[in-house]
């Protein structure tokens, strides 16, 4: 049975019906990656994480990255969901999971789907610290954010490799 | 026309208020908008270039025209995973 499921989800992350809902007898290879919350940033000790969305564009967005990394790719099956709310140190914020005939295409791909969810999907982390404080972190600025404003107050440094890539996404 | 701007992510925080009711005059674009927002809420001009904009489930670019009732998302810059 195929198992339909929010990109953006409010619980615990479930891989088991990431896999559950991949499984493909041409493939050899599953690849997966979790990301999970660490409890330092930049050397200050952080307590806790809190994501928040903008959920509808993000949902899209994901879907059209999987879209996207399968085409790229040639995988057939590339999926990922993204936690929001307050999460703990240790818990997962995301899984992404490609399923390839091979692992070389696999982990690519993987890889990819990563990056470019972290960098383009509308999604915010506020970190909070054991002195009391919290911030949130400052990323990439997606799509032509800004399509007026000069090229340095768009783009963090490492958004740099994907940037020919959102261009043409949006 | 009226629209309802949402703040999300670190502007909600800059902006004072998760959503902000903004007054336009007809045939106001999204530039025209963030220019008004940044007049008002001073705390968050310096963050606007760096934001983009939803209508729905789309973004929407500088000159994208408003209509009245229209809910304007800001995006800033994201940091998931």
């Amino acid at each position: 049975m195929i198992v339909t499921y929010s990109r953006i989800q409010d619980s615990t992350l479930s891989l088991d019906a990431m896999i559950a809902d991949s499984a493909r007898p041409d493939c050899g290879a599953l690849a997966l990656f979790a990301g999970t919350v660490r409890n330092h940033h930049l050397l200050r000790p952080v307590t806790a994480l809190n994501y928040s969305a903008h959920v509808a564009v993000a949902e899209r967005m994901i879907r059209e990255i999987e879209a996207q990394i399968c085409a790229q790719h040639a995988v057939p099956v590339c999926r990922v969901v993204h936690r929001v709310g307050r999460l703990e140190i240790g818990d997962v914020a995301i899984y992404a999971l490609v399923r390839a005939a091979h692992r070389a295409e696999a982990f690519a791909a993987l890889r990819a789907a990563v990056d470019l969810t972290k960098h383009t999907v509308p999604i915010w982390k506020e970190e909070f610290y054991a002195d009391g404080g919290s911030a949130f972190v400052e990323g990439c600025c997606i799509g032509d954010a800004a399509d007026a404003a000069p090229a340095s107050a768009r783009r963090h440094d490492h958004c740099v490799a994907v940037a020919s890539t959102l261009e043409e996404h949006w | 026309m009226k629209i309802a701007v949402q703040c999300l992510g670190v502007t909600g925080r800059l902006a004072g208020a998760a959503v902000l009711e903004l007054q336009l005059p007809e045939r106001a674009t999204v530039r025209d908008a963030l220019q008004a927002l940044g007049s008002e809420r001073i705390a968050l001009a310096e963050a606007l270039p760096r934001c983009a904009c939803a209508r729905g489930d789309s973004i929407i670019y500088r000159e994208t025209p408003l209509h009245d009732g229209d809910e304007l998302a800001l995006l800033p810059p994201v940091a998931g995973g």
